[in-house]
């Protein structure tokens, strides 16, 4: 192990956070604060249905009644509510990709959206939410032909009512938790996916996020809703401007499949971690949850973790269904100062369920990272099988590695399996790659590449490609 | 606190104001006493949202009363011959229902430099040395029973062990629950102190099948100086009324050690909150465990590892077996803090569940602060592999014997280190009466 970092090592330790601009467009924004008003507000301006304001009250209401939750393994301040702005949005509403902002479409070229031309020639459909609204959207033709509903949460909430009435907080109830109670209040904009029966989505679906303005926070909530024997594969991405204050990102997910519905959900979330003295970066507050309803079905969730200042995150599945599968597939990247807890729940109701859970933590500089995963089996989950593996790499001398796993068995028939192990990268493995001539950075990339690949195996192609080289941004030089 | 703690927390109080505890007068143990109690009244009962009792509810302890003091605790007759295990006949110290009993106990054979007396007797004679363990500040991590042992601890054991002493003999510890005119709850304070390149040897037996319901609160603390080392050995065999509550803190410093076996097979409650501080360098932890219930019987195994120590190991291993409505819980957590550099520690928990009503509930953990660490921990939940069935079955083993054989075999590596060879096969005796009721 060497002793001191070389330069080139530090510099590369340090480096800048790539999606770190701030994009100059006139926004719209609701003064910070919150109360019923607010709300009132919010849903005016979204020219929303009366029962969709009487569900944020509701949830308002219970949130007051809410207390933060303490018992995960992070370190913050206490946030100041009444300090964020619950709605930003671009002036100058697009009605038509062509219309959109040139800025912002700079903003996500930036960013390497495959935004307009570049969606199509990807073939993925793009809904990508800046600051709160949703401002564009591609392919939406080429799905409506095949009867798939892409579209932003409001768009749904007016066009598609029924359908958002009977799913919305189905899954995540509005008082699930202290952070979906409040995002069912405030909830901005997101996306809703409706896939009808027996259709296999022609195309990968994908959501942007970023936040612009400064003192707001993004509240998205999305909902996919798989019909039987449907199939969809659904991208998200997420990034923020370098701000020296802490921005809050709060959203909620649910999915639902039906019999025989496979949905597979995958994140790269790159939010602005703070600088290398913890100052800033946004605290990622997030409630995924999909709900295998049907026989037969499947919720596949696949993430890779590597930005915000905090991470409070557990995408889980509900296996109600018989026969269901539930999967779980995360890297977790932490650096400098940066905090994440996060894992899975896997519930097993129904017959013959199983899940799959992989998790690769890796922290290096000052980081805390750690895995919390609950796997449940009902007393009525005959022959309910499980499958955890929680590895984790320690780089350095200051970071820490958790592994807080729950195991909950009520049914004798269950086989349920957790292994975990905690270590720093192994001198061996790096002996053998220096002795063949591969240098030094060059060897940590190839092992941590090889320890995170059963997890880039689970992403779609050009989700791998960026989540290996984001990986790879933030190693280099992590080695001391 | 909620209402439902009143009956436990009002006979509590009681003991408290009516207790005529040794070492009474003393104003710095008073005083400690007092301050526990009202912690005690302030906090009540650890309730689950507290991440060490999750899966252990207390309500039902909550609703009952408790008898201050069993008054002929120190002349009831007991068959003592049931109470001591196989393999150890030497030195025994006994208690029944929380009292010591000078008249079952011996400890003649010890060699010099080992000195055992009672908690009371050495707080007759001289409190004062004591005074670090009794008065010493209440640490944040103290639950319930921690401060009401702190108020109301009447008797323990006092072991000390001097420096470069090799006790030879095992230390026979009995705790005994005996039928008495109501349930009682009573609370021990031990020390067991080993010095620089000491050894020891403990067997430790609980048994309570007095039909009565008594609750016991045990803490011991144990401090295994450099190079010394305890082995220990654990059976407890609580009734299904029984509650028993037991908490040891164990330091070990520079290359010590401590080998602890635990089989575990009863108590309507049965809990051990071990905590283990691997202070020194070189120091190791080793444990193998098993429990076996049946019936209504519920058993929490929290395992707290901590490594401050560099180059320091820990390797615990679990098995557990539930069958009828019985509960197990185990958490197992290492904790490697900064600076424990080399630091490897393991904690393996498997668990067989034999019936749809019985339920297992397990949790292993790490905390990292360090790189230079190898730390695994792994826990699976299953039942009795149909292939091994089938295979002892296709050559003529009947099914009960077969399922019996495997359930034995599961728990092998729990026992098979247990010394004498005679404690071993009791152990193994005492599991395989278990084996039929398991099943149910």
């Amino acid at each position: 192990m060497m002793a001191t970092q070389p330069d080139e090592l530090q510099a590369a330790l340090s480096r800048r956070y790539d999606a770190g601009f701030v994009t100059d467009i006139e926004a719209f924004s609701l003064p910070p604060g919150l109360d019923e008003d607010t709300i009132h507000a919010l849903s005016a301006l979204k020219e929303e249905p009366e029962w969709m304001t009487d569900w944020r009250l509701q949830a308002y209401r219970r949130w007051l009644k809410m207390a933060p939750p303490a018992w995960a393994h992070l370190k913050l301040a206490p946030i100041d509510f009444q300090a964020i702005s619950y709605y930003s949005a671009p002036k100058n509403r697009p009605k038509s990709l062509d219309e959109v902002d040139p800025k912002l479409l700079e903003a996500y070229d930036k960013l390497g959206v495959p935004l307009h031309e570049r969606a199509r020639l990807a073939g993925v459909a793009v809904d990508a939410v800046f600051d709160s609204v949703s401002v564009a959207n591609t392919a939406r033709d080429q799905l409506a032909k095949v009867g798939v509903i892409f579209c932003s949460m409001s768009e749904a909430i007016r066009e598609h009512g029924d359908l958002v009435r009977e799913y919305l907080g189905s899954v995540v109830p509005q008082g699930d938790n202290y952070f979906a109670a409040l995002n069912s209040a405030v909830f901005s904009d997101g996306s809703f996916v409706f896939i009808p029966e027996g259709v296999r989505c022609p195309m990968e679906l994908s959501t942007y996020f970023r936040i612009n303005a400064g003192h707001t926070g993004q509240f998205e909530r999305t909902l996919i809703i798989a019909e039987a024997g449907s199939m969809v594969s659904y991208l998200e991405g997420c990034t923020a401007p370098m701000r020296d204050d802490n921005q809050l990102h709060a959203a909620v997910v649910e999915l639902v499949a039906l019999e025989r519905a496979n949905i597979k959900y995958s994140t790269v979330q790159n939010w602005y971690p703070g600088d290398e003295n913890g100052k800033g970066g946004i605290y990622n507050f997030v409630t995924k949850r999909g709900e295998c309803r049907g026989d037969d079905s499947r919720i596949s969730w696949t993430q890779v973790e590597t930005g915000s200042a905090i991470t409070w995150k557990y995408p889980s599945c509900v296996l109600r269904g018989d026969r269901s599968v539930g999967e779980f597939h995360s890297v977790a990247l932490t650096h400098h100062h940066q905090q994440a807890d996060t894992g899975t729940k896997m519930v097993h109701i129904g017959r013959d369920t199983k899940s799959k859970i992989v998790s690769k933590g890796i922290s290096a500089g000052r980081s805390q990272n750690s895995y919390r995963g609950l796997v449940k089996v009902g007393k009525d989950a005959v022959n309910a099988r499980n499958h955890t593996r929680c590895d984790s790499i320690l780089i350095g001398k200051q970071c820490g590695s958790h592994t807080f796993p729950y195991v909950e068995v009520k049914n004798p028939t269950a086989i349920v399996e957790h292994e975990a192990s905690t270590s720093k990268i192994s001198d061996d493995q790096l002996f053998y790659c220096r002795s063949r001539g591969i240098g030094e950075e060059d060897a940590v990339s190839m092992i941590v590449d090889g320890f995170c690949k059963q997890v880039f195996r689970e992403l779609p192609m050009e989700f791998a490609v960026e989540a290996k080289k984001l990986l790879e941004v933030s190693l280099e030089g992590a080695i001391g | 606190m909620t209402a439902a703690v009143v009956p436990f927390l009002e006979s509590m109080r009681e003991a408290a104001a009516q207790a005529r505890l040794p070492g009474s007068g003393l104003a710095w143990l008073d005083a400690a006493r007092d301050e526990a109690m009202r912690a005690f009244t302030e906090d009540g009962l650890p309730d689950q949202r507290n991440e060490l009792w999750k899966y252990t509810s207390l309500r039902a302890l909550a609703r009952h009363g408790f008898a201050a003091r069993d008054d002929e605790a120190a002349t009831r007759g007991v068959d003592i011959d049931r109470l001591l295990l196989p393999g150890v006949d030497g030195p025994c110290a006994v208690f029944v229902n929380g009292a010591f009993r000078a008249d079952l106990s011996s400890f003649e054979e010890l060699p010099q430099g080992v000195r055992v007396r009672s908690l009371a007797d050495a707080l007759r004679d001289d409190a004062e040395p004591l005074r670090f363990l009794l008065a010493g500040r209440a640490g944040d991590d103290d639950d319930g029973f921690m401060l009401l042992n702190r108020a109301l601890a009447a008797d323990g054991l006092l072991v000390d062990v001097a420096g470069g002493v090799r006790a030879g003999v095992p230390l026979h510890v009995v705790h005994a629950g005996v039928a008495a005119r109501a349930a009682t709850a009573w609370h021990l304070r031990s020390l067991i102190e080993l010095g620089e390149g000491a050894r020891l040897d403990i067997v430790e037996h609980h048994v309570d099948d007095a039909g009565t319901g008594h609750l016991a609160n045990l803490v011991c603390d144990v401090n295994v100086h450099e190079r010394a080392r305890l082995d220990w050995t654990i059976v407890q065999r609580a009734g299904e009324d029984a509650t028993l509550l037991r908490r040891c803190q164990v330091r070990l410093h520079d290359e010590a050690a401590l080998d602890l076996h635990e089989l575990e097979l009863g108590g309507k409650l049965a809990r051990h909150e071990l905590r283990v501080d691997l202070a020194g360098e070189r120091s190791r932890f080793d444990q193998r465990g098993a429990f076996a219930l049946h019936g209504r019987r519920h058993v929490d195994m929290e395992v707290l590892v901590t490594h401050r120590g560099r180059d320091s190991v820990s390797d615990a291993i679990w098995r557990g077996v539930a069958g009828g409505r019985a509960r197990g819980v185990v958490h197992g957590r290492i904790l490697v803090q900064s600076g424990a550099d080399g630091a490897d520690g393991s904690f393996y928990n498997k668990n067989l569940l034999l019936s749809p009503d019985a339920e297992i509930d397990t949790r292993p953990a790490l905390e990292i602060y360090a790189d230079e660490v190898k730390a695994n921990h792994g826990a699976t939940v299953g039942q009795i592999d149909e292939g091994m069935l089938f295979y002892l079955r296709s050559r003529g083993v009947p099914l009960d014997l077969a399922r019996h054989m495997l359930v034995r075999a599961f728990c092998a590596v729990a026992l098979d280190g247990i010394q004498p060879a005679a404690l071993r096969e009791h152990c193994e005796a005492l599991l395989a009466e278990q084996l039929p009721e398991l099943a149910e």
